[in-house]
């Protein structure tokens, strides 16, 4: 039963000398052994200990786009395959430091493009609540690992939804905290200034207990910034009186099945004494199509690097240029291709003006009309996705992947704390709630977020048949 | 005709520290020692600006005249190859910290500064041949890469090699008057790119041509004067001159198609997303401008007021502080400075320059050369001995009194001892003084030449004089 276990509830577990540290590691390795042929969350099981603290024996999965020393960081591409990191990611370190033990690393989109863990080159993971499904993405071996009990928490990381979207796939809750929350020093770039590293977890009490930890300045991490908070402290103090805005264009073409959960969602908050109303933020229109502009022209320079000559996969070719175009020819997939094409192309100087910088004007205007709800409203909620865990190869054009995102892009765009968790169930499937609150209101984010799952009861997590 | 010349020059500045990491800056390291994961490009890895490569920024900037922006950013210049292992340099493109200054030449003509930006430098590469294409190997040395470079851009304000070159030697004086930059172009620690368009007589303006790889401050001359005669003839032969980016090539004195225009990389700039905006406060600024060193046009100015020293000679000890130190040392120990600054750029800079090397204090102790003018200003030896003290100093780091001694060459200043001799060369020289006696006295000149060779130079010629004409006045016997 130890892995139906919260964090939490370890923790007390082994300070109450119920089970060592050890056997709670064991354990964990031995469920991940037995389960993992099934869902497929795992690129690589490793073993990387850390020191005595408030985690120690926790096991913990990271996705594979972050570097942790000895092990390798593929990012689910074939360019990265036999790639082993020199050094570890901050917010892993800071996890290892508080006594966590890293037990694999996870599967995803390749450099965390896509929405499904289909774009990896290795294999596609399954949704633990129906294996003919996806488990969300890019962050699905995570968000699988965690909803099938292999480990309490994992890793993910958010570029336009990364973490929430498989949180709300696989029925847990996925915390994308403020951007400059927390370090993304050792995190693979897929887009800079998207870029968050958050935790997947069981609950919402598990989600400030780690953001706890990872979070805080990093002298290696520029974007980062100084902030005194606990994200435990006033988790559960009453929510009374709050005010939550739903944009309307977050409800618009939504399936009954999906308004239904969500109007249960919103009757909860009402009952607990919180107004919601819906608003309206127009240029949340333009989200998706800034997002593919932006996302794509940070990629194609961050992805430069990847070029055959330090490490990774690499060709030999009658010329330097030979060498480039066999070695990024062979190592990158279809999406990752796509993509910095796309990137290449709005940051040429004929089209900069017209995508690149256009596409900033946009963004600096949808944060702009953000902040304006945030003047009157605490937080704005809607669901994290449109629908619930799609079938493996049911989508079939980019467009209808990278729809996927609509909710959870804008979050990103502007540097807001956000979150997913369950809100119920549409035909057996899970399906999450977004909230999203202020920058660096994380405190108050997840004190919503902790209210509502009180309210809302257990959500049990599927029992995958071996 | 008219020429137009415009310069790009990139400085590498004297951090301890590389640009956006903690690793060593050391030309001397063995390859790829000084290397971390953010400056070999390792996925995952981020740029932390040094505040130091933003100090000398400014310091340079301020130094020629330029606005410092409080607010300023970093963009990306994304282009492949392998010594650049991010497939993009930090730069400053958008937002540079500094624009609008100048420089003024001896000529009083002002050239303008565009800007001035922080950048990383790229790593090193060794090819197998000539070049990447020809090679079958190549090596690279990232130890250079994440080093700090500002770039300074002026306007096409030249006309001249000669100014271009001018411009060049100015910018070094001062960046190693501020101790920002070593100025070496030979090591690449200074590089020039020019610029050069020509309008013919007929008012046809050729396309701009840009030449890299200048590596001395005379190849910024000679590579810009070959390449205004290659765009004239050009022009003259009636051809359009192509817009395109040609080489140096210091072993033919040529210059060589790079690229064309077209075939210029789209650097696809766009900001950086992982540095923060850089902002400088306007304390932080004044505060830097206070402690400016004086600047060598500034010290040229306060030579000729306060010493009353000659312009060319107040610039040439102004331009280098070594040089200036030891000259203000000199000064403070009694030596007139008139006579310090004559000795200096007359006899010692001399020697330096004889053998390309740069002004060096410790090759001639100052007490050395205090003594040395001492011992002429006395008249115990003449220049001509001193100037070969002085060599002997410098090559061998002697001490002047036992090169005095051993040489024997204290002069001979004793009326007695040099009667006889003087009168010797009179009575060898009966023409000459038949001249004096008809009234031309410019012949005592020769006659002391004569009585300083009898003497082989031992002689003090003043005394010499006095008694050449007391004896031929018959004032002594
Ligand atoms: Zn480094």
């Amino acid at each position: 039963m130890l892995s139906k276990l919260s964090v939490e509830e370890l923790i007390e577990q082994i300070k109450l000398n119920k089970i060592s540290a050890e056997e709670v590691t064991n354990h964990f390795v031995e469920k991940t052994a037995l389960v993992d042929p099934k869902i497929k969350s795992c690129i690589s099981t490793v073993f990387v200990k850390g020191g005595d603290g408030i985690l120690k024996g926790i096991p913990f999965m990271v996705k594979d786009n972050m570097e942790v020393t000895g092990t390798k960081t593929t990012c689910a591409s074939k360019i990265l395959e036999n790639y082993v990191s020199p050094y570890t990611a901050m917010a892993v370190q800071k996890l290892l430091d508080a006594g966590g033990v890293v037990i694999a690393k996870t599967n995803m989109d390749e450099f965390a493009m896509g929405a499904s863990t289909e774009y990896s080159n290795f294999f596609t993971t399954k949704n633990p609540w129906d294996l003919q499904r996806v488990p969300g993405g890019s962050s699905g071996g995570s968000a699988s690992a965690v909803a099938s009990g292999m480990v309490p928490f994992a890793l993910g990381s958010d570029t336009g939804g990364s973490i929430r979207q498989p949180a709300s796939f696989c029925g847990i809750v996925g915390y994308k905290p403020t951007y400059g929350l927390v370090s993304r020093y050792g995190l693979v770039a897929f887009a800079s200034s998207l870029d968050q590293i958050g935790p997947l977890t069981k609950n919402v009490r598990d989600a400030a207990l780690i953001g706890n930890i990872i979070m805080g300045k990093d002298q290696k991490d520029s974007t980062t910034v100084e902030k005194q908070m606990n994200l435990l402290k006033e988790i559960e103090d009453p929510i009374e009186g709050f005010k939550l805005a739903i944009p309307k264009e977050f409800t618009k073409g939504l399936s009954d099945s999906v308004k239904n959960v969500l109007n249960d969602a919103i009757d909860n908050f009402k009952k607990m004494g919180v107004k919601v109303d819906e608003v309206s933020i127009p240029s949340l229109k333009y989200a998706v199509a800034v997002y593919y502009i932006i996302a794509p022209a940070e990629a194609s320079s961050n992805l430069s690097r990847y070029d055959g000559i330090r490490y990774g996969l690499s060709f030999d070719g009658e010329s330097v240029d030979d060498i480039y175009t066999k070695t990024k020819d062979e190592g990158f997939g279809r999406e990752v291709k796509r993509r910095i094409m796309l990137g290449t192309f709005t940051l040429s100087a004929t089209y900069y003006d017209a995508y690149f910088d256009k596409a900033q004007k946009v963004r600096a205007k949808i944060v702009h009309e953000i902040k304006q709800v945030f003047n009157s409203y605490d937080a704005i909620i809607g669901p994290t996705t449109p629908s619930v865990a799609f079938k493996i190869g049911q989508l079939s054009s980019p467009l209808e992947y990278y729809l996927q995102d609509i909710y959870t892009i804008p979050a990103n765009l502007a540097g807001l704390p956000a979150i997913s968790l369950p809100m119920g169930k549409v035909d057996g499937l899970p399906i999450g709630l977004q909230i999203m609150a202020s920058r660096f209101e994380d405190e108050k984010l997840l004190r919503i977020g902790r209210n509502y799952e009180i309210s809302r009861g257990k959500f049990p997590l599927p029992e995958v048949i071996l | 005709m008219k020429t137009i010349i415009g310069l790009e020059i990139h400085a590498q500045l004297l951090t301890e520290t590389k640009a956006f990491c903690a690793c060593k800056i050391d030309v001397n390291a063995k390859p790829n020692t000084n290397i971390c994961p953010v400056c070999t490009g390792q996925p995952g890895a981020l740029p932390v600006l040094n505040e130091k490569v933003v100090e000398f920024a400014i310091m340079a900037g301020l130094a020629v005249n330029c606005e410092i922006h409080e607010t300023s950013s970093f963009d990306r210049k994304n282009y492949f190859y392998p010594d650049l292992p991010k497939g993009y340099q930090i730069t400053q493109y958008f937002h540079p910290i500094a624009t609008n200054g100048y420089l003024n030449l001896e000529s009083g003509k002002r050239v303008r500064i565009r800007r001035i930006h922080i950048e990383e430098d790229a790593g090193k590469m060794i090819h197998s041949s000539e070049n990447i294409t020809e090679s079958k190997t190549s090596l690279i040395d990232f130890n250079r890469c994440g080093v700090p470079l500002i770039e300074i851009v002026t306007e096409p304000d030249m006309n001249k090699s000669e100014e271009a070159k001018e411009f060049m030697e100015k910018l070094r004086d001062i960046l190693r008057t501020l101790d920002v930059c070593s100025g070496n172009m030979e090591e690449g620690a200074l590089r020039c790119d020019a610029n050069v368009s020509v309008i013919d007589d007929d008012g046809r303006s050729s396309s701009r041509v840009e030449v890299k790889n200048i590596n001395s401050f005379r190849y910024v001359q000679y590579a810009i004067d070959y390449e205004i005669e290659r765009i004239s003839k050009v022009l003259r032969d009636g051809k359009d001159v192509k817009h395109e980016t040609r080489g140096w090539d210091f072993v033919t004195r040529t210059t060589v198609s790079l690229r064309s225009k077209e075939e210029e990389n789209d650097y696809r700039y766009f900001p950086e997303p992982d540095l923060p905006i850089l902002k400088v406060s306007k304390s932080q600024i004044e505060n830097i401008k206070l402690n400016l060193p004086e600047l060598p046009d500034q010290k040229a100015e306060r030579y000729m007021k306060a010493y009353n020293l000659a312009k060319d000679n107040a610039n040439i000890i102004s331009k280098d502080k070594i040089i200036s130190s030891y000259f203000e040392k000199l000064v403070s120990l009694k030596i007139d400075p008139k006579d310090s600054s004559n000795w200096i750029v007359n006899d010692l800079i001399a020697l330096f320059n004889a053998d390309s090397i740069d002004f060096n204090a410790d090759k001639v102790p100052i007490e050395s050369l205090k003594t040395l003018i001492e011992y002429t200003n006395s008249g115990k030896i003449s220049r001509l001995s001193a100037k070969e003290v002085l060599g002997e100093i410098y090559k061998s780091g002697r001490n002047p009194e036992d090169i005095i001694k051993e040489r024997n060459l204290i002069q001979v200043s004793d009326k007695n001892s040099l009667v006889p001799a003087i009168k010797k060369v009179i009575e060898n020289n009966q023409s000459v003084v038949e001249q004096y006696k008809k009234g031309k006295t410019s012949v005592v000149g020769f006659l002391v030449g004569n009585v300083m060779k009898e003497t082989k130079g031992k002689a003090d010629p003043k005394v010499v004089g006095e008694l050449v004409k007391k004896i031929l006045d018959g004032e002594i016997v």
